[in-house]
Order: structure tokens, then C-alpha cells, then sequence
């Protein structure tokens, strides 16, 4: 699964460093609704980028899927991001100028998807977030909910093991926020891999693990009791 | 990513900004517009030298005074300002035995004003034996060339260029008039046919024409010639011809050693060659010109570039998040590069085409000369060729600052 073994972020600039995480350790499995909570500046955020190939740690190991990411090269980290990791970012990032359909067909283009079956991916994975009606509107023309909903449907659409969101509902009002939050929770029901990243509680709450980070160590990592099927993994 | 996904990608980007992507062209429609325009000009001028050269007669040979040996490009003496007093009538006699052959006329030539009633204009006058006329082709449009016998006699004959007979007479017939020319007077017996500016720019429709001996002892006071006109006979070789040219001058002259030479023998081909290689220089002179604009318009693509690479920071860093390596992103920038540089060319190459056409028809509408049209493909070519490689080369710098950004600190980009 995913693995993280005393991983240490230290960022230097100036002679000066920061030490961003300190020896952070866990494991997430397969299935798994993670949320990653913390005050800002806790490391939450380089977590997660760590987490999603697109940032390397300093020392300590990471293995995503047997994959380690010490021993890979920058473009075999964007294969993997590519082929089996999905990004929901906090403040959307799309190319608004470009409809609905060409943003969430994006990772398909950097992918070996035939042609062929672009189209019905990306169509499915628009009627995943409920935008059928949307899929030819300017991106910059939906609502910011709408937006992220976008963004989980480019997210999905590579058919990934494990979706990472940072903070996906920071720039949301609490009902657009809700909605969005409930298809995380739709998607995770359907057995897709959850790691998110939240300052919120609320948000936080539709998970079913949750590990807080504090000063860049894990503070705790407990699992809530809302779904008691679910063999999470406690430290 | 596949090539078909990058054009469509780039495409799509360049034309949500069509204001932008306009005026970056332009700096490229205006460089290959200039390459195409300046060498059609080019060609068309060196279409028009050696169109003239070829028009002043056909199997021309050139005597002229003093020896050009050592150089190519070197100038005859005459043209050097020495004046070499050795062309004379006797060579002219001696030539015209020669079976290679056909016809000999020899050239005095100097400058003065002819002057009728209250007109009058600056013009080269020629002294001549009848035989200049068939050897250049001068056809006479009115009256009558003058003969041997007016040669013989000193007859105070002229004939005028075409230009000259309506400046100085309008529309009345000017043969049979009396005109002056230093202060000598002469009787008009005959008008040109309109040829045009002929070869080393001299306007033939502005000479004079008149017996060689009359110019000589006359006008110019000298015995010698300026310059022999040859027309070799058709059933021989030309350089044979050549060749026997200089042997019967070096005999008259009895010259032994080839380096002491003092004529230089050209026949038109020789001229044409000089022309072509003084012409060629002009028109590469003339892409160079236009090869900095395009250069310029280079800097330009690449400016842009740059800016729209800050710009799109963040779709850089999206699209790198989401699995676009170095290469895609460095590809999609280069594409979108060669995408406007090869449009704006062909665009360019449109409008430098069509100047050249509107440039064609305002001369030979608007003017004498006899201007050809000349779109020449190497221009074509050329700037097809190069516009592309400005879109790669300039490109190449802003597409890899592009590749270089990690996506997390491009997405934070604001």
C-alpha cells in the first residue's frame, strides 16, 4: 500500500533551513478515507505533496504501491502521478477558458488511453460528479462547487488508486462544500482510495481515519467510528 | 503525450488568445514578407541587368582600353580614369578581316547639352560607323541612320534618342530640324525606337548618335577610339571569336608578352557574369536586410513566449501534477511556437508576394523601365525554412523555462 518511514522535509533558502516534517511514519490501505489534519504551517500540505509524487522527502523512505519513490527518476514520478494518483486542489485549478469535457480529459492526453476510449472516460467520469448538463461550459462560467466537481471528475477520470484533495471545500460555501464532500464519500463507498488534507472538522468527519499533524510529526492517527466495516489501520 | 494531442492543445491555447497571438505573428509576417519582398526585388533587378545586357545585341564582343588581368572585378582603365590612346582605326580594319567576325564599330563617347530653339538637355553623345546600329539592335523609329559616306564627309548628322526627340520637340517630327551640340550645329535625320535603359544604366533612349569622325575630331578632339563594339559571325565560337580578337590587337600593337596586354576583350557572356556575381552580392545584401527583421521578429515569438510561459505558471504546473513530464510540456510550448512562426510565414509569405506584385505593376505602369516579375521558390523556400527554425530556436528558451518549474511551486504561483 502506501507507506511513509521516518520521512523528514527540510526546505533551505538562504543558508537558513525549516524543518517542514520530522520522521513522519504510517501506512494507508487500500480503501482507506484518510484525512490529514492540522493548524497552518504543521506540514499537512508538504505531507501531502510528498504523499502525491510531486514534492520528494529530504531522508526516510516512501513507498507508494512498491514503488519507492527515492529510486525514481522525475519523469517515471509523473508516469505514476499520471496513471494512478488523482489531485483535487483547494482553489480548483482549471483551465477556465477550456470547457468542462477538455478539463477533465487532461490526464488522458499525458496518458496511453486510446483515443478511442477517451471519450466515454471522460463522459463517465462527468456524470460521476452530476455535471452531464456542463460538460460544454467554460469552465470560468460554473459556480465555485461546480468547479471542484470538475476537478474530482478530472481526478477520477485515470480511474486512480488513490485520489489526494487539499483542503477541496477551503474555498467553498458549507452547502457547496457538503455536496462536494458527499461525492468523496459516494466515491469512497464505491472502494476508491481517499487521502485528504483539511483544516476543517466538518470536512474531516466524512472520513474514516484521521491523522493530525502537528509541528511535522504525526500527533495522532485514530479511526473514527463511522464506518465500523472498514479494518483502517491504527498506530 | 501524442503529437496530434500537442497541436491540438497548443492550437486551442494560441487561439484563446487571438489579439496576442496576431501580433506576435506579425513580427514574423513583416520578416518573411521583407525576405520575400526585398528578393523578388533583388531578382527582378538582376533579371533586368542581365535582360539589358543580352538586349544590347546578341554575340557582342567588348573591346575597351587598358587590361583587367589579375582580377576579375578589376575595372578597365577607362572606367579607372586612364585614358589609354591605343584603339584606333586600324584595328578596327584589322577586325573587320577577321572571318570569325561579322561586323566592327568602334564608340567615341562624351557628354554635352543639346540645345533646339528654347529647349535644351545634358546627353551622352555617341560617334559611330553605321554598323552600330545592326550590332545593337537600335532600329530607327523615324527618318534615316547615317551612312558611311556621312562618316567620310563629316556630315553635322544626328540621331536622337527617343526621350530626347520629345523633350526637345514634342510632338512635332524632329528630322529635318537643326539642333546644337557645343556650340556645332547639326541636322536631326533620325529618331530611335524606344529601348529603355540599357546595360550599365545608361538611358538609351536619352543618346545621341552621330558619325565617329565628326565626334572625333569635332566634339572630343582625339584620334583614337573610346571603345570597339563587335558582333562575332553566329557559325563560329564565341571565344574563338575572343580569341582571335586579341591576337590581331596584340599584333597591331605588338604586344609579345600577354601580361602587358593593353585592351581588355569581354564578350557579353563575360559581361553577364560580372553582372550576375555584382548582382547576386546585392540580392544577398538585400536578404540580409530583411533577415533582421526577421530576427527581430524572432526576439519578438520569443518575448511573448516568455511572458505567456509566467502567465500559464499554473496550467504548467497543473498540467505537470497531473503527469505531463519535461518533455510534454517543453514540446507543447515548442509547438505553439512553430505553430505561429510557420502560420505567420506563410502569411508573411502571402503579403510579401502580393507587394511584390502591386510593386510590378506601379513600374511598369509607372515607369520605363522594363521591370520583371520574379518570386523567386529559394525565397520561398528560404523563408519557409528559416521562420520555422526562428519558432524552434526562439522558442526553444521560454519552453524550457517552462519544463523547468516543479508543479508545486508552479501551482502555487499566483
Amino acid at each position: 500500500m502506501i507507506a511513509l518511514k521516518a520521512v523528514k522535509k527540510i526546505y533551505t533558502d538562504d543558508g537558513s533551513s525549516t524543518v517542514a516534517l520530522n520522521g513522519v511514519s504510517f501506512e494507508i490501505h487500500k480503501g482507506e478515507f484518510v484525512a490529514i489534519m492540522g493548524p497552518s504551517g504543521s506540514g499537512k500540505s508538504t505531507l501531502l505533496h510528498i504523499l502525491s509524487f510531486m514534492d520528494r522527502p529530504t531522508s526516510g523512505s516512501y513507498t507508494f504501491f512498491d514503488k519507492k519513490i527515492e529510486e525514481m527518476s522525475d519523469t517515471e514520478l509523473a508516469y505514476v502521478r499520471n496513471q494512478e494518483m488523482g489531485f483535487v486542489f483547494q482553489s480548483f485549478n482549471l483551465l477556465g477558458h477550456a470547457s468542462v469535457y477538455d478539463n477533465v480529459e487532461m490526464p488522458l492526453l499525458y496518458s496511453e488511453v486510446k483515443v478511442a476510449d477517451r471519450k466515454k472516460l471522460v463522459e463517465n467520469a462527468i456524470a460521476a460528479v452530476g455535471l452531464v448538463d456542463k460538460t460544454k461550459i467554460e469552465a470560468s462560467k460554473l459556480s465555485g462547487g461546480q468547479k471542484q466537481r470538475v476537478a474530482i471528475a478530472r481526478a477520477l477520470v485515470n480511474n486512480p488508486r488513490v485520489i489526494f484533495a487539499d483542503e477541496p471545500t477551503g474555498n467553498l460555501d458549507s452547502q457547496s462544500g457538503g455536496q462536494v464532500m458527499k461525492i468523496f464519500e459516494e466515491l469512497h463507498t464505491a472502494g476508491h482510495t481517499i487521502v485528504l488534507v483539511t483544516h476543517e472538522t466538518y470536512t474531516a468527519g466524512f472520513a474514516n481515519r484521521m491523522i493530525h499533524i502537528k509541528d511535522g510529526a504525526v500527533d495522532s492517527d485514530q479511526l473514527i467510528d463511522k464506518h465500523p466495516t472498514h479494518a483502517g489501520f491504527i498506530k | 503525450m501524442r503529437l496530434q494531442d500537442t497541436i491540438k492543445t497548443a492550437a486551442k491555447s494560441l487561439l484563446r488568445s487571438k489579439t496576442r497571438t496576431a501580433l506576435t505573428m506579425l513580427g514574423i509576417i513583416i520578416g518573411i514578407g521583407s525576405v520575400i519582398l526585398l528578393m523578388s526585388i533583388g531578382q527582378s533587378a538582376q533579371d533586368l541587368i542581365i535582360g539589358q545586357v543580352q538586349g544590347a545585341g546578341s554575340n557582342l564582343v567588348f573591346v575597351t582600353p587598358g587590361s583587367n588581368k589579375g582580377s576579375r572585378f578589376a575595372a578597365p582603365a577607362a572606367v579607372q580614369g586612364i585614358i589609354i590612346k591605343t584603339l584606333n582605326k586600324n584595328d578596327m580594319i584589322a577586325l573587320e578581316r577577321e572571318a570569325s567576325i561579322d561586323l566592327v564599330a568602334p564608340e567615341v563617347r562624351g557628354q554635352a547639352r543639346i540645345i533646339y530653339g528654347n529647349n535644351d538637355q545634358a546627353v551622352t553623345f555617341e560617334g559611330t560607323m553605321p554598323d552600330f546600329f545592326p550590332i545593337r539592335n537600335f532600329t530607327i523609329a523615324k527618318g534615316y541612320a547615317f551612312t558611311q559616306s556621312d562618316v567620310d564627309s563629316f556630315n553635322h548628322v544626328l540621331v536622337i534618342g527617343a526621350k530626347i526627340a520629345e523633350t526637345l520637340f514634342g510632338d512635332f517630327n524632329p528630322v529635318g530640324k537643326t539642333v546644337r551640340l557645343k556650340n556645332i550645329t547639326f541636322t536631326v535625320i533620325g529618331v530611335l525606337d524606344s529601348k529603355g535603359v540599357g546595360p550599365f544604366g545608361i538611358d538609351q533612349d536619352e543618346l545621341v548618335l552621330m558619325p565617329v569622325s565628326v565626334a572625333q575630331k569635332q566634339l572630343v578632339g582625339i584620334d583614337y577610339y573610346n571603345s570597339l563594339v563587335i558582333q562575332a559571325n553566329a557559325n563560329y565560337d564565341i571565344a574563338f571569336a575572343q580569341s582571335r580578337v586579341v591576337s590581331v590587337l596584340r599584333q597591331n600593337h605588338h604586344i609579345t608578352n600577354p601580361d602587358k596586354d593593353d585592351f581588355t576583350v569581354q564578350t557579353q557572356a563575360d559581361a553577364i557574369d560580372l553582372l550576375s556575381s555584382i548582382t547576386s552580392v546585392l540580392k544577398l545584401f538585400l536578404a540580409a536586410i530583411a533577415s533582421i527583421s526577421l530576427l527581430v521578429g524572432g526576439i519578438g515569438i520569443m518575448n511573448i513566449m516568455l511572458v505567456s510561459v509566467v502567465e500559464r505558471t499554473k496550467e504548467i504546473g497543473l498540467r505537470k501534477a497531473v503527469g505531463a513530464t519535461d518533455r510534454d510540456v517543453i514540446t507543447q510550448f515548442l509547438v505553439e511556437a512553430a505553430i505561429l512562426t510557420l502560420f505567420g510565414g506563410i502569411i508573411g509569405i502571402v503579403f510579401g508576394a502580393l507587394f511584390t506584385t502591386i510593386i510590378y505593376f506601379v513600374i511598369i505602369n509607372f515607369s520605363t523601365i522594363e521591370w520583371t516579375f520574379a518570386l523567386p521558390l529559394s525565397a520561398i523556400a528560404l523563408a519557409t525554412g528559416v521562420s520555422v527554425l526562428i519558432g524552434l530556436v526562439f522558442g526553444i528558451y521560454p519552453a524550457r523555462q517552462a519544463a523547468r518549474k516543479s508543479p508545486i511551486e508552479a501551482l502555487r504561483y499566483e
